[in-house]
């Protein structure tokens, strides 16, 4: 697929989604709701034992503010979505078009998320400058910018890379919600990483997942790792590999009875 | 009143009878519904691993929290699946089938849809409850008198903003409603000070939910379980009387479903 229809797709759909103003104000409450209690959570537990594994409590609640502006803003059931697409048939008629099903849709997913991600990111700055001050390193918190494009486009891969399951196991139910807790736990979308027992850290590292929401959060928590940008490029490569090897497999399954 | 219940029992049978058709997929979605439940598990034991007491909640006191707000949920959400999901049907004008049997609407409606994933929150719960929560026979009493009230406090809440729709003609509120009062009732809110703690004990009664069933059980107070008995009179006659005078408002979208 070009990158210019990848870009028209995104930009189209960020207008659709910009249209929907109450969307848009549901979504921006949630995020609030969620990093104000999440936050203030972590804050009175930093509190309680003046730092945790190296985070301060200002840290932290910058941690989490990022952490959720690149989640919450996503449709949280796209895989239900996908997978019900591949199980009805209803995936037929993109098939017809001359470019990449997953392509198209990952764009216009990516396109719907960016304009939430835009406000729930300035949220997230303003609330957390306003409750424990300014970014415990600026230059980290620039970095952190292009790390949440990376995380939820990586993000959206993945999701189509999981419900692309459907083309052969057919019902694949609530499996998002399996997918949703490898990101709260293992992506760190809840917790730094670091507060992980060793074992299940190294097995978190080794996985996808951190990329999705624990990269943006450190860096924006004031660690200056630009390393972590890489590694998320690698996983978007990876994974966007696999996602077009899998639907390309996947279509050539698909049956789809009369409609 | 007997004609209500007979109803009543006829039709949630139907809806389960209905659900329940393919076995294996309920039961790989109430395992996925454990699994996720089992998370929120591992996310408070990594946290009071980490901070240790955190405001006088701990890890069995946390545990008290989650058995109550899983076996409240799932019932709410997996019994009377409708109960989220009223605003939708009043905004698109799908009651008109509720609208011709010859029972309250309401009950019918609250009935009539059974989600089985939400199950596994109440095995989950009572689970978790049995093996975690100390269960004396004065425990158990309270647990269940809590459960009971939270139930009671969920449904009339979210059959509260579902029912804003009437008047407003949009979902978004009810939306917002649900997630809100879901959120907030998974943490220990009397962690929380000012205005955040004023909400949680009033307009979104979350923590009636699972903070003040969980104090009951811990250590029981006359005056809580004074306080919480009357938010749950104080929203199921709001809910009662908002939908009764939204449902006068409503009008039909000519979709005739099965609400």
């Amino acid at each position: 697929m070009r990158l210019s229809t990848a870009f028209t797709t995104m930009r189209l759909s960020a207008i659709r989604m910009l249209a929907n103003r109450a969307g848009m104000l549901v979504n921006s409450a949630i995020y609030v709701i969620v990093v104000s209690v999440l936050g203030g959570l972590w804050r009175v537990g930093a509190a309680a034992t003046g730092s945790i594994v190296g985070y301060s409590a200002a840290a932290l609640t910058w941690y989490i503010a990022t952490s959720e502006a690149v989640t919450i803003p996503l449709n949280s059931r796209m895989i239900a979505d996908v997978s019900e697409d591949i199980v009805s048939g209803g995936i037929a008629v993109e098939l017809l078009r001359p470019i990449s099903v997953v392509g198209l849709r990952v764009a216009d997913q990516v396109g719907r998320t960016l304009p939430r991600i835009g406000v729930c990111a300035t949220i997230g700055c303003v609330m957390s400058w306003w409750l424990v001050g300014a970014p415990p390193n600026v230059a980290a918190l620039f970095l952190a910018v292009p790390s949440m494009l990376l995380a939820v486009a990586l993000n959206v891969v993945a999701q189509h890379c999981f419900a692309a399951l459907a083309f052969w196991l057919r019902h694949t139910g609530a499996s998002w919600f399996l997918y949703q807790k490898l990101v709260f736990m293992l992506g760190g979308m809840l917790l730094p990483i670091q507060v992980l027992p060793s074992a299940l850290r190294r097995v978190a590292m080794g996985t996808p997942f951190p990329s999705m929401a624990y990269a943006p959060a450190r860096l924006a928590s004031g660690h200056l790792e630009p390393s972590l940008l890489l590694i998320q490029l690698v996983w978007l490569v990876v994974l966007s590999a696999l996602g077009v090897a899998i639907f390309a497999l996947g279509e050539r399954r698909l049956q789809v009875v009369g409609g | 009143m007997t004609h209500l219940l007979r109803c009543i029992s006829a039709t949630s049978r139907a809806a389960f009878a209905e659900q329940t058709a393919n076995k294996r997929a309920v039961v790989f979605q109430v395992g996925v519904m454990i699994f996720n439940d089992l998370a929120w598990v591992g996310f408070w034991l990594i946290f009071f691993r980490a901070t240790g007491t955190v405001g006088g909640w701990d890890r069995s006191k946390i545990f008290l929290l989650q058995a109550v707000l899983t076996t409240a949920g799932g019932i709410v959400l997996g019994m009377l699946s409708n109960a989220r999901h009223l605003g939708a049907l009043a905004s698109d004008g799908r009651l008109d089938e509720a609208l011709t049997l010859p029972v309250h609407p309401l009950g019918y409606l609250l009935f009539r849809r059974v989600e089985p994933t939400n199950l596994g929150d109440t095995i989950f719960g009572v689970g978790l409850f049995a093996i975690a929560g100390n269960p004396t026979p004065m425990r158990t009493l309270v647990y269940i008198g809590s459960v009971i009230g939270a139930v009671l406090l969920l449904t009339s809440f979210l059959v509260l903003v579902g029912s804003l729709s009437f008047f407003g003609g949009r979902s978004d509120a009810s939306e917002l409603g649900f997630h809100t009062i879901l959120l907030l009732s998974n943490y220990p809110l009397d962690l929380f000070g000012g205005g955040a703690r004023l909400l949680v004990y009033t307009v979104v009664p979350a923590a009636f939910i699972s903070t003040v069933p969980a104090q009951l059980i811990d250590n029981f107070q006359p005056r809580l379980a004074v306080a919480m008995t009357g938010a749950v009179m104080a929203f199921v006659t709001a809910a009662y009387w908002t939908f009764s005078l939204g449902l006068r408002r409503y009008a039909s979208g000519s979709i005739w479903t099965r609400a």
